[in-house]
């Protein structure tokens, strides 16, 4: 027969929503960049500079890891670029870079690609990077340390530590605007509660977090902290004060809807979200850190499986034959 | 193609193409000069085929490919079978092709017509099942399916056409004849007719129910109908006809009028062909005519790579030949470009959960593709519902990793029949 042309064979369906790994992990870095861009001009170069080698280092690591373990490069889908941000978001400005490289080292070596790289992760592996350096050398953490040489023109406290170490009255330094308005001490990425709020409710309105989780996890926070402070409001700080603090919003948008370590279904994604923000009061009222978010995420992400096994049943399992 | 909107919190909806107010008579393509039809019966080097090159045949003439064959095909032109080939279907499955050069002479061959007077269910099965919208007539004949209740569709599966709205809206009249006929073939208690929401129709049978359905994908698929309509769940691994209910097209329901009206059979489709530009168009063809003759009469061009999808975008299977003939069910075709059509990747499962959001059978999809991928087909059937699936393809179209996961959950369904077929003939020879 004349006319051969070559057409391509494929599989049904022949459509696609044109959504991509690469696409939703780039929406999520856009999100993300409010929050990165006033933690730069708060805390001049310095945080820039934590961010820049976080990103390339993360980069770098993933690209050495594919080539170790042989298998297609997978940096295009910048989920490698998303780890290191975030993970260069929690750091305080003045980090040294060995710590960065460690950390974003440990984060993506063993929090992603020992378990097979994109998807196969049990743990966040930001939060893996994260929590090893809390560990090994926790004095980096301590942000009124670690920003003793910066003036700030608002209290120069971080809220949790202070709250942890001088109680309640404390929480009379910071008021919620000036938490919302970045007016704290902190990380990098995780003092401007307004612009985390945007960037987590664009994610949300795209589709590219789990907005259940988001939301029960607030919900965790703002329930269990205003049940602590109505059993004892002279020990516990109010429920305001520990949403606009510290990780809390950070954790609730990037860190604890990262897809692999998360359950799927509505119900499981409620009572994880929700766990989480109980958690995170729980440690930091009755813990030793002054932060819970980065063991409280941890943990739900370890339970995260046994919870998703609570899902709907499936179109015509267990219907009798009639 | 319909992308996910700019907000994407909400679910895409895929609206069906409804059909336009005022429908005009489809555009005739005229009969090509060779004709191609395909056997679902594979060619075996060992035998002497029944039919062979050379052979004279005429229109209306029933095609066996050896003489206990079942499987046949009925010749819609007549003139000489100029080759006889193997053609390659889905899952290694092999039909026979049959290319016949137009003789154009009036040579017709009418087994039918002196059956036509005694509405018997079994001629029906006989000489009809080929007719345009293949109608599902052996099944019907077939006491071991007890089927109470058959359901015309006037709506159509797919999302790329307008076919049996067509034959809804335009020809009610043979409509109505063809539910009364096959109300005196089949005995059948309970016919329901389905009608896309939005659409009126004069189609009035005492005793039939008309069903409105949504126009959203993919509530037309008979399992979904089976669901919200008929509050029946067709257990896993069952088919509607096992639970009783049998679909037809009103296209097959037409066809069969037409056949008793006229006491012969027919071979004109009307197929809908929706171009690059998208554009879709209704188009009445002869029954084994070649996609390109179609496609040169529109003026379509395709070039290397581009797609050629026979049936819907989710429903459809895409051919390698521009000579894939036009079959008897085969209601749309759609051509894409190279440059548009969308890839998939070899990328793992992000968990992003999307798929679980949109799968109306509530399937756990991020799953269920991890245990297709590793091919424990037994345990993504045990543990993971594969074959609740109601094949609507929706999971793969939203994958953010773009994996190909219905064609996962279709190979591993016949992997898994395999196994099944495996098992029984162990179990039979111990
Ligand atoms: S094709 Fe996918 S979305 Fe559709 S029923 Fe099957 S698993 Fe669910
Ligand atoms: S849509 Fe694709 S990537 Fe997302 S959970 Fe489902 S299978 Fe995994």
């Amino acid at each position: 027969m004349p006319n051969r042309v070559k057409l391509t064979v494929s599989h049904a369906p022949f459509w696609h929503d044109g959504d991509s790994v690469c696409k939703m992990n780039l929406t999520i870095i856009l999100a993300a960049m409010p929050a990165v861009i006033f933690g730069i001009v708060q805390f001049g170069i310095p945080a820039l500079g934590v961010i820049l080698l976080a990103v390339s280092c993360s980069m770098f690591f993933e690209l050495m890891m594919n080539f170790a373990t042989k298998r297609s490069l997978s940096i295009g889908d910048f989920d490698a670029a998303l780890i290191g941000l975030l993970f260069g978001m929690m750091l305080p400005a003045t980090t040294p870079w060995w710590v960065v490289v460690t950390g974003v080292f440990v984060a993506i070596v063993i929090g992603k690609q020992i378990y097979g790289g994109l998807g196969a992760n049990p743990f966040n592996p930001v939060l893996i990077g994260v929590a090893i350096l809390m560990v090994s050398w926790p004095g980096y953490f301590d942000f009124d340390g670690a920003l003793l040489n910066y003036e700030f023109s608002h209290e120069a406290l971080a809220p949790l530590a202070a709250l942890k170490h001088q109680g309640v009255a404390a929480v009379d330094f910071f008021s919620t605007t000036q938490l919302l308005m970045g007016q704290q001490t902190g990380a990098i990425g995780s003092t401007f509660g307004l612009g985390l709020i945007i960037g987590g409710i664009f994610l949300i309105l795209r589709g590219c977090i789990k907005w259940e989780i988001t939301i029960a996890y607030i919900a965790g926070i703002i329930i269990t902290a205003l049940i602590f402070n109505l059993s004892d409001s002279g020990t516990y700080a109010g429920p305001m004060f520990h949403l606009f603090a510290g990780y809390t919003l950070f954790g609730a948008i990037f860190l604890a809807t990262e897809n692999s370590s998360s359950p799927v279904n509505t119900i499981p994604m409620l009572i994880y979200g929700f766990l989480g923000g109980l958690m995170v009061i729980l440690i930091r009222n009755l813990g030793v850190y002054p932060d819970g978010t980065v063991f409280a995420i941890l943990i739900i992400n370890l339970i995260n499986p046994l919870i998703d096994y609570i899902r709907p049943k499936a179109l015509g399992r267990g219907v009798n034959n009639a | 193609m319909i992308k996910r909107p700019f907000i994407g919190l909400f679910q895409p909806k895929l609206k069906y193409d409804l059909l336009e107010a005022d429908p005009k008579e489809p555009e005739v393509v005229p009969v090509p000069s060779n004709i191609l039809l395909l056997l679902n019966d594979s060619l075996d080097s060992s035998k002497i085929t029944f039919i062979k090159k050379g052979d004279q045949v005429k229109k209306g003439e029933k095609l066996f490919l050896y003489k206990e064959s079942t499987e046949h095909v009925i010749s819609s032109v007549s003139g000489v079978i100029k080759r006889v080939e193997s053609y390659a279907g889905e899952f290694g499955n092999i039909k026979t092709s049959i290319v016949i050069g137009n003789e154009n002479n009036d040579d017709f061959v009418n087994d039918f017509k002196e059956h036509a007077d005694k509405f018997e269910l079994d001629a029906a099965a006989k000489f009809l099942k080929l007719l345009p919208g293949a109608p599902p007539l052996e099944i019907l004949a077939d006491p071991a399916h007890k089927i109470h209740t058959l359901v015309i569709s006037g709506v159509d599966e797919d999302i790329s056409s307008t076919v049996r709205q067509y034959f809804l809206t335009t020809e009610s009249a043979d409509l109505k004849e063809g539910i009364q006929i096959l109300k005196k073939l089949t005995q059948i208690p309970k016919i329901i007719l389905t009608v896309p929401e939005g659409i009126s129709v004069d189609t009035e049978i005492s005793g039939m129910q008309v069903f409105n359905i949504s126009p959203v994908y993919p509530d037309a698929l008979p399992k979904m109908i089976m669901k919200n309509q008929l509050s029946t769940i067709v257990p896993q691994g069952k088919t509607c006809e096992d639970m009783g209910v049998c679909f037809i097209s009103s296209e097959a329901v037409v066809s069969i009028a037409k056949a008793y009206r006229d006491k012969s059979i027919h071979f004109e489709k009307i197929v809908c062909v929706t171009g690059k530009d998208g554009v879709r168009k209704r188009m009445k063809v002869l029954i084994g005519t070649p996609v390109i003759s179609i496609l040169k009469q529109l003026n379509i061009h395709t070039n290397e790579n581009d797609r050629i999808v026979i049936g819907g975008p989710f429903n459809g299977f895409s051919t390698f030949t521009v000579y894939h003939p036009v079959g008897p069910c085969m209601d749309s075709i759609i051509v894409q470009d190279s440059g548009s059509i969308p890839y998939v990747s070899d990328s793992a499962c992000i968990n992003c959960g999307k798929c679980i959001k949109i799968c109306p059978a509530n399937i756990p999809v991020n799953l269920l593709v991890r245990q297709l991928a590793a091919n424990l087909f037994e345990d993504a059937e045990e543990k993971f519902d594969l074959e609740a699936c109601i094949e609507c393809g929706l999971c793969s179209y939203v994958c953010t990793a773009k994996i190909p996961i219905f064609q996962y959950i279709r190979l591993g369904k016949h992997e898994l029949l395999k196994i099944k077929a495996e098992v029984e003939t162990e179990g039979a020879n111990a």
